[in-house]
């Protein structure tokens, strides 16, 4: 479980993503699945939430490769404090 | 040099050495290179005079001369800088060095601006450097160059030779920034000033809306490839001076210059050889065979290494045939791949410059785990403009300008970019 802080991040950064496209920002809970349904997001705005998220944070979840996530929650978590 | 003219003089934070003076001093030195044995002097001077002085010394003693930058190329053998018999100080002491090779008379090496990669030194004649070097004819007053550039850059020892041949003043000064080098315009008023686009824009940026009030007569661009929107604020800036672009490279030497005011060169130039270069496109990129390249590289590594099998040298620039124009796309090295796609750092820096109110862009390959890279860019604004207004701005002519990959993803706003000291934009790698 991802703590709050980390997931209202998480939304706010994917939300800027989905408006910074013009378009229109569907509403997000811990369980929003990623890619491929719930959010109008493809795999260039998950790159670049993921840089936004790292410039935000200071931190790499991914610095020693790719971890799988599938939700809002679940990508909040890579970047809760340890 | 035989064509040393007297009259030119280097003044540094206001302070001038005269022709005569230069050469006195070099003479005392080619004196104490010949009485040691000199065959190969090195210096990391960034003082004008001295890389001046050097210069004349040199070729006086009839000794090879390293110049170095520091932080460029460190002392040490495996990078070349063993073949230096002598290290020439500030000061104009000099100190014994262990390298040594066989004797390969004056020439001169100069280290490779590594805006990418490890920086090398290459080796030129004297004859080469000269080449397209031209002391002005009639009866102009003499010029004032301001020297933007390291002394022991390429560039920086074009506009040097170019003063010391046309007995023109070079006005330099010890700590050179952007705002320094600016300050020193307003006081020396030089006529003549070469800097990369980089430098330009930030200087224009600096002398803020009248810079008319320097009444420079000629301007040139180079190091880097120049867009459209820096050329033309660069003409409405400067109405009454001459703009040339100018094509060179450490390893090619001096290729040519560009004179109407558009980015590019004109593709008849593939046909005809322009200015004794011949140039042709292979691969999306750039070759030339020049009559002023460089020897070849120090440490021992042959020139033909980095020539074709037909002895063409690729300049690493990728270009596209636009109409009758041929255009640069950025350096073979620079690309950001994105998922695949492929994007250039400077091809979409010209289409951010081209915004109302952004003065410079600098854009990279931001890290992360789904694409390998996306693109981001860090912008300078002019001062007074909001960030919101420009960042819609900036992302509405992106997108109707760029492929969709090649838009900006990130944007941050910055006061400075980074500069090499060759005055370019520092590239990741």
């Amino acid at each position: 479980m991802a703590n709050d802080d980390a997931v209202k991040l998480v939304i706010r950064v994917l939300s800027q993503v989905i408006a910074d496209k013009g378009q229109e920002v569907p509403p997000m809970t811990e369980g929003t699945v990623v890619l491929g349904g719930d959010l109008p997001v493809d795999s260039l705005d998950l790159a670049v939430s993921i840089v936004q998220l790292q410039n935000q944070t200071g931190r790499d979840p991914f610095r020693e490769g790719f971890i799988n996530f599938r939700t809002v929650g679940e990508l909040a978590a890579l970047y809760d404090a340890a | 040099m035989d064509r040393f003219d007297r009259n030119a003089r280097i003044i540094r934070d206001g302070v001038a050495v005269e022709g005569d003076a230069l050469l006195q001093r070099a003479s005392e030195l080619a004196s104490r290179l010949r009485s040691s044995g000199a065959r190969c002097v090195a210096t990391a001077s960034g003082r004008a005079d001295v890389v001046a002085i050097a210069l004349l010394a040199a070729q006086s003693a009839d000794c090879g001369l390293i110049l170095s930058r520091r932080g460029a190329i460190p002392l040490d053998a495996q990078n070349g800088i063993g073949e230096a018999d002598v290290l020439l100080a500030d000061d104009l002491q000099t100190s014994a060095l262990l390298g040594s090779t066989a004797d390969r008379g004056f020439s001169v090496a100069i280290s490779t601006s590594g805006t990418t990669g490890r920086p090398k030194l290459a080796w030129h004649s004297l004859d080469a450097l000269l080449g397209r070097v031209h002391a002005p004819g009639g009866d102009h007053p003499r010029p004032r160059w301001l020297l933007t550039f390291h002394p022991a850059s390429f560039a920086g020892l074009q506009v040097l030779l170019t003063a010391l041949v046309s007995g023109a003043s070079l006005i330099s000064v010890s700590n050179p920034s952007v705002a320094s080098l600016a300050e020193a315009a307003i006081q020396h008023r030089p006529t003549h000033l070469s800097a990369t686009p980089t430098f330009w824009r930030s200087f224009l940026a600096i002398l803020g809306p009248a810079p008319v009030e320097l009444s420079l007569r000629q301007i040139t661009v180079g190091g880097e490839a120049v867009d459209q929107a820096t050329l033309d604020r660069l003409a409405a800036a400067f109405p009454g001076a001459g703009i040339a672009h100018i094509y060179a490279s450490t390893e090619a030497g001096s290729l040519f210059s560009v004179r109407d005011r558009r980015a590019g060169f004109p593709a008849a130039w593939l046909r005809e050889p322009v200015e004794g270069v011949q140039l042709r496109i292979r691969g999306g990129v750039l070759e030339v065979r020049s009559p002023r390249a460089m020897l070849g590289y120090a440490g021992g590594e042959s020139p033909h290494r980095s020539l074709t099998d037909d002895g063409w040298l690729s300049t690493n620039d990728r270009v596209d045939i636009r109409g009758d124009r041929v255009e640069f796309l950025g350096r073979v090295d620079s690309i950001i791949n994105v998922g695949g796609a492929k994007a250039s750092p400077e091809a979409i820096e010209a289409v951010l410059l081209d915004v109302p109110g952004v003065v410079e862009a600098q854009v990279y390959g931001a890290r992360n785990p789904i694409t390998g890279e996306v693109v981001a860019a860090d912008i300078c604004l002019e001062r007074g403009i909001p960030e919101a207004q420009a960042k819609a701005a900036i992302l509405e002519r992106a997108r109707s300008r760029l492929q969709a990959h090649e838009v900006p993803r990130v944007l941050r706003f910055v006061d400075t970019v980074a500069v090499s000291d060759t005055g370019k934009k520092k590239r990741k790698t």
